[in-house]
C-alpha cells in the first residue's frame, strides 16, 4: 500500500516533532540538558526546538546531572512537565538517587498529594566502539526500580507516539533510546526504524508490545536495536523453512506479559535479545514470565542473545564478538526448531 | 518531465564527500516539493535536502553510499 504524501522521519526528528507538538498544547512543557538547544541534541532528538520556544524553555545545562535532574524533579513536582535529557544512560551514577529514591517515589511518600510528571530521555547502546561507559543499555538496572515507567522505540512511528505518551503521562517515563536508530550516520544507521510518521499528535500507550513480525515456529522477544537484529534473522530463517514471530516490547514498564505469553502459547520456542547485560535483566524475566505461566508447553529451553557480563570493550573486534546480532539470533533459532520435542 | 536531485554546491562547506544517512520517502512514493527528502552527513554535521518538484521519486544512491557535491542521488518524474 503506498501513502500518498509519505513522510518518513528517524527516530531523532519523531522524538523532536512530538516535544515541538506538546510544548505548543501545554505551556508547562520544557526541555532540559546539556547541548539540546543550540546543538539540537548531539542525537538530534531536539532539533528546531529553541529557535521556536526560546531559551527559557529549552534550556542548556551544565555537565551536572546531578545538578539538572534532581532540579526536573524539583520543578516536576512544583507543577511543571520537564523533559530532561541525560545524554549516554551510562552517567546515571551520578544523579540516579534523584531518578529512583525521588522521582520514582515521591507520589507514594506523598500519599498521592505530590506527582511528578516528567520525562527523562536518555540514549543507550554500543557498537560504534565507544567503550565501556558510554555503550551500555542498562534496560534491567531502570525496569527493576519501581515507580518509573520504562519505554523504547525501534522507530519512527513508536517514537513519537510513546513520547507524546510520555509527555502527557502523570507518571515519571523513562524514555530510552538506542543510539544506532536514531538516524545519526556516525553512530550506525538502521533504515527499517525510518518509516512514515503521520504529521497530527497520536499517542502509542505505553505498557502495550507489538507483533513486529507474526510466525508460527519461535518467538523472538526484543526491544529497540534487537528487534531489528530478530526481523532480519526472520528473513533469513523464512528461506529456511522457519516461521518466526517477532514481539516489539515497545515498553519494559510496564511489561505487557499478556502479548509475550500468547505468542510463546502459540509457538512453544522463546528467543530473547536483549544488548543489555546477560544476568538479572531483561532477557531473564521475559524467561520467567512465560515459564510462570503454568499453561504454555515448551518445545525446547528458552534461549537468551544476550551481552555478557563484561564491561563493554573499545576494541572494535571485542565489542562486535560480544554484541547481539542477527546471525547469533538465526543460528539459535535454528538450533531450538531442529532440537527434537520431547515425548 | 524528470528533475535531477543533486546534492547542491551549498549544501555544506568544503569539498569533502559525504554520506546519505537517511532517505526520508521511499523510492517510488509521491513527495511534494519543499518536503524534506534525504539526510546528508558530513563527519558529524547532517545537512537536509528538500524535493526539488513534486511527483513520484526514484531513488538512485542508497542510503549509506559516499557521495560528494554535484551527485545525483535521486530524480523526480
Amino acid at each position: 500500500m503506498t501513502i500518498v504524501n509519505e513522510r518518513k522521519l528517524t527516530i531523532a526528528r519523531a522524538m523532536a516533532e512530538a516535544m515541538a507538538q506538546e510544548m505548543r498544547i501545554d505551556p508547562a512543557v520544557f526541555v532540559m540538558g546539556e547541548d539540546i538547544a543550540q546543538l539540537g541534541g548531539v542525537f538530534g532528538n531536539t532539533r528546531g526546538l529553541v529557535d521556536e520556544f526560546g531559551k527559557d524553555r529549552v534550556r542548556d545545562t551544565p555537565i551536572s546531572e546531578t545538578g539538572f535532574i534532581s532540579a526536573a524533579v524539583g520543578a516536576a513536582m512544583d507543577g511543571m512537565r520537564p523533559v530532561v535529557e541525560l545524554m549516554f544512560v551510562d552517567f546515571f551514577g551520578v544523579c540516579f538517587d534523584a531518578i529512583y529514591n525521588l522521582m520514582a517515589k515521591n507520589i507514594y511518600f506523598s500519599g498521592g498529594h505530590v506527582t511528578v510528571p516528567m520525562v527523562l530521555m536518555t540514549s543507550t547502546g554500543g557498537g560504534y566502539s565507544d567503550a565501556g561507559q558510554h555503550s551500555q543499555c542498562l534496560y534491567g538496572s531502570f525496569a527493576h526500580l519501581p515507580g518509573m515507567k520504562v519505554v523504547s522505540p525501534s522507530n519512527a512511528y513508536d517514537a513519537k507516539g510513546l513520547m507524546t505518551a510520555a509527555i502527557r503521562d502523570n507518571s515519571p517515563v523513562i524514555f530510552m533510546f538506542h543510539k544506532g536508530l536514531q538516524g545519526m550516520g556516525w553512530l550506525g544507521t538502521e533504515a527499517a526504524a525510518n518509516v512514515h510518521v503521520p504529521e497530527d499528535a497520536y499517542e502509542v500507550e505505553i505498557g502495550k508490545a507489538a507483533i513486529a513480525r507474526e510466525g508460527s515456529d519461535v518467538t523472538i522477544v526484543s526491544i529497540a536495536m534487537g528487534v531489528h537484529h530478530a526481523l532480519k534473522a526472520a528473513k533469513v530463517l523464512e528461506a529456511e523453512g522457519i516461521s518466526t514471530e517477532v514481539v516489539d516490547l515497545r515498553s519494559l514498564v510496564p511489561l505487557d506479559r499478556d502479548t509475550v505469553r500468547a505468542s510463546v502459547r502459540k509457538t512453544g520456542r522463546l528467543i530473547v535479545v536483549d544488548e543489555d547485560y546477560h544476568s538479572y535483566g531483561v532477557s531473564g524475566e521475559i524467561i520467567a514470565t512465560v515459564c510462570e505461566a503454568g499453561d504454555i508447553t515448551l518445545k525446547a529451553p528458552p534461549r537468551r542473545i544476550a551481552y555478557p557480563d563484561v564491561p563493554i570493550a573499545y576494541a572494535h573486534g571485542m565489542e562486535q564478538f560480544c554484541l547481539p546480532n542477527p546471525e547469533k539470533v538465526a543460528a539459535a533459532a535454528r538450533e531450538i526448531c531442529r532440537t527434537a520435542v520431547p515425548a | 518531465m524528470t528533475t535531477d536531485i543533486r546534492i547542491p554546491e551549498d549544501l555544506y562547506d568544503g569539498d569533502e564527500e559525504s554520506v546519505i544517512t537517511a532517505w526520508l520517502a521511499s523510492d517510488g512514493a509521491t513527495v511534494k516539493e519543499g518536503a524534506l527528502i534525504a539526510e546528508i552527513m558530513t563527519a558529524k554535521v547532517q545537512n537536509e535536502m528538500t524535493a526539488p518538484a513534486s511527483g513520484k521519486l526514484t531513488i538512485l544512491k542508497q542510503q549509506d553510499e559516499v557521495v560528494a557535491k554535484g551527485t545525483v542521488i535521486g530524480q523526480i518524474t
